[in-house]
């Protein structure tokens, strides 16, 4: 790990300390306020630093800050404690935009208050929610926390720009969000978000359940990619109590996590279609969509959420008879693809709607940490299935896609493209499947120990950091997902172009809020 | 003129969705019924967007504290007599966020409930199915009074407890959730 080499020589005297192996990842503790001088020293040695998520953590007698760094070879967590009485921070986003939502999130969530963050108000808390209660404090009980009777009346200010009011409900949203969009003609000026419609307090209700209930928990976190939030939370508890999935479980899971992204791209990319008023493409990609729906179906036994996951391997095997139905069905999709491509690369109505519309810089996606086809699409390369492999992802060949343009254009060609290569994934795992057992038995209890994990969702890097105390149930499971990372690209493209080319430019994010707000 | 509108109501449900704090997975099986495989709109049963033009009101999602009053809103904007169905296990009962301090959990806590469709996510065939019981409900001869349940909108939330809530038509069959698959 030469990027803590660099680290180690630039803040010599400063009081912090490096612990290079931390369950995978490096920590480094950083007492007296030099989190900004970490921070500093990281933007400078490496372009890729972007902070992956902020858990605020109730450590008893004080509360713990852990900023989640990405760079482009390692993965660091930069500890933080502050006092419980006036907990107060300085941001860090005049160094790294990418920190501002993560920020906000934590003050709503465990009240660590950032000076100089540039956004304000409760962020996925209800409307209605009182200030100064935190609900992921221990001494929180939330059921007794008295809500305010009606939320306070939104401020609506008169001028030439007008404010545009998309959501909650609205038919291009499948989920209820809001966005006010202020117009100044035709062309937007600003958009600003409210998350939260969706959150359903998981982090919180997991400190109840047990772990394997935990694991049916944060399936349901999203029906979109289900199988990557209960593999992300299961290997991170197999981290903590160090187990070794075996091969063919290993195998079994990567097949299932392609098939989550192969419904997912498929659903994303008709759906764009939708949005355009292209409603043919819409009808051809869901009627593609069924047959992967119907192969999940005979692998995990259900058609959206899964539940093959298990802490230990997965719960089901794959019966030798059903390997020629999938492959003949992968098959046929794959005959139908050259369509599709060509469709997204030449029909002159996707270049009219998508090419040049939310273009997002290479320094831009870097600057605000964008992640999966947002930011390969923008022509940044990373892709935890190819930065840090986990699964059976190390050992099959696939192809990582990147598009230079970082249009809308671009980001819906990736996701054709890597329809392409999940199949190519699926067929090399059927063909090389190791025999043997596909799950081990695992204790019922924890011990102690905490792990960051991140895996490769359809949408980008999903990231969980899950603390255990000892006992069957989790102290703290934090979530980060990739809208999440995601929505800040939007906050900028969309600032500057005509409203028409707002939805394009938001389904080409692939937005999903019940991820976002869990 | 009332047999007309009995008529089309029975023969072309327009249904309007809202996610009031779903995972996703039930939304994404209400559009799969839309898309060709299950096509349901050869059946006449068509996915409106404006409350103010839907019969039939699709809710999914255990109900979120900050989803409540808009649900509630929308509900109120649609033209009588309207039906609300509520799909999936978040949506009947809380499902697996139950006891949660953002979610209220239950359509029922804050509407009228016509018909249950658990499973989690239903599929698309048990959607179809639960629908069609609904309407088979609607088309029935009234039953005697004694048949009828008592709403439950007593138990709406502290979020909706300052205005009551509308009574919806109530039927007179009792629309039996169909089993998990
Ligand atoms: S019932 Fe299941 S699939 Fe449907 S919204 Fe709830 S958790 Fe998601």
């Amino acid at each position: 790990m030469d990027i803590l080499k660099i680290l180690e020589t630039k803040l010599q005297g400063k009081p912090v300390e490096i612990v290079p192996d931390y369950l995978g990842t490096a920590a480094i503790k950083a007492k007296e306020g030099s989190y900004r001088d970490v921070f500093k020293a990281l933007m400078d040695a490496d372009e890729k630093t972007g902070v992956t998520s902020i858990t605020g953590i109730d450590l008893g007698a004080a509360l713990g800050v852990f900023y989640h760094v990405r760079t482009s070879n390692a993965f660091i967590t930069i500890q933080v404690e502050v006092p419980k009485e006036n907990p107060k921070l300085v941001t860090v986003t005049d160094i790294t935009p990418s920190a501002a939502f993560h920020e906000l999130e934590v003050t709503d969530l465990i009240g660590v208050t950032f000076e100089g963050n540039p956004l304000e108000g409760h962020f996925v808390l209800p409307d209605t929610w009182p200030d100064g209660v935190y609900p992921l404090r221990k001494d929180v009980n939330p059921n007794e926390v008295k809500l305010n009777p009606s939320p306070p009346e939104e401020k609506f200010e008169q001028g030439k720009q007008v404010k545009i009011i998309i959501g909650p409900q609205h038919p291009a949203l499948l989920e209820p969000e809001k966005f006010a969009v202020f117009v100044d003609g035709e062309t937007v000026k600003a958009v600003q978000p409210r998350i939260g419609y969706v959150h359903r307090g998981v982090e919180k209700i997991s400190e109840f359940r047990t772990y394997i209930q935990d694991v049916y928990l944060v399936e349901r976190i999203c029906g979109i990619c289900n199988s990557c939030h209960a593999c992300a939370f299961v290997e991170s508890v197999e981290k903590i109590l160090k187990t070794e999935v075996p091969p063919r479980g290993k195998y079994l899971r990567t097949i299932i996590l392609e098939l989550n992204r192969l419904h997912s791209h498929l659903l994303t990319l008709g759906h764009a279609g939708l949005e355009i008023g292209y409603e043919t493409l819409f009808h051809y990609f869901w009627r593609d969509r069924e047959p992967i729906m119907d192969i999940t179906e005979i692998l995990t036994g259900n058609r959206v959420v899964s539940s093959a996951m298990t802490v230990g391997g997965v719960r089901r095997d794959l019966k030798e008879t059903d390997v020629p139905k999938i492959k003949s069905t992968l098959a046929d999709l794959r005959k139908r693809l050259p369509f599709y491509t060509k469709v997204y690369r030449e029909e002159p109505s996707i270049g009219l709607r998508m090419k040049n519309i939310g273009t997002l810089k290479r320094e831009d996606a870097l600057k605000l940490g964008v992640v999966g086809p947002v930011a390969r699409g923008s022509g940044v390369d990373i892709d935890v299935r190819k930065d840090a492999p986990y699964e059976a992802y190390g050992e099959i060949p696939f192809k990582l896609i990147t598009y230079k343009e970082g249009d809308t254009w671009a980001r819906m060609n990736v996701r054709m493209d890597e329809v392409e290569e999940s199949i190519k994934i699926i067929e090399y795992a059927l063909d090389h499947l190791p025999t043997g057992p596909f799950r081990v038995k695992v204790p019922r209890v924890v011990p102690p120990g905490e792990v960051v994990n991140r895996v490769e969702a359809p949408r980008g890097e999903l990231f969980y950091y899950v603390k255990s105390n000892g006992t069957a149930m989790p102290e703290r499971v934090k979530v980060r997902t990739p809208t999440f990372a995601n929505i800040p690209a939007f906050l900028t493209t969309a600032v500057g172009e005509p409203l028409a080319d707002v939805p394009p430019n938001f389904v080409s994010l692939d937005p999903c809020f019940s991820c976002t707000d869990r | 003129m009332t047999n007309l509108a009995m008529w089309s109501r029975l023969k072309s449900p327009w249904v309007i969705h809202f996610n009031s704090g779903a995972c996703n997975g039930c939304d994404i099986e209400i559009v799969a019924l839309l898309t060709p495989k299950y096509d349901v709109e050869r059946f006449g049963i068509k996915l409106e967007p404006s409350p103010r033009h839907a019969d039939v009101l699709l809710v999914t999602g255990s109900v979120t504290k900050q989803c409540a009053e808009r649900l509630k809103r929308i509900y109120d904007q649609m033209p009588q007599p309207k039906f609300v169905v509520a799909i999936g296990a978040c949506a009947c009962s809380g499902g697996v966020f139950q006891g949660s301090y953002s979610v209220l959990s239950g359509v029922d806590k804050i509407l009228p409930v016509n018909a249950y469709i658990p499973g989690c996510p239903p599929r698309p065939e048990a959607i179809i199915d639960g629908v069609v019981k609904l309407l088979n409900a609607l088309a029935a001869p009234p039953a005697p009074k004694a048949a009828e349940e008592p709403q439950k909108e007593e138990a709406a939330s502290e979020a909706a407890k300052e205005e009551t809530v509308e009574a919806a038509p109530k039927l007179t069959t009792e629309v039996k959730p169909n089993a998990k698959q």
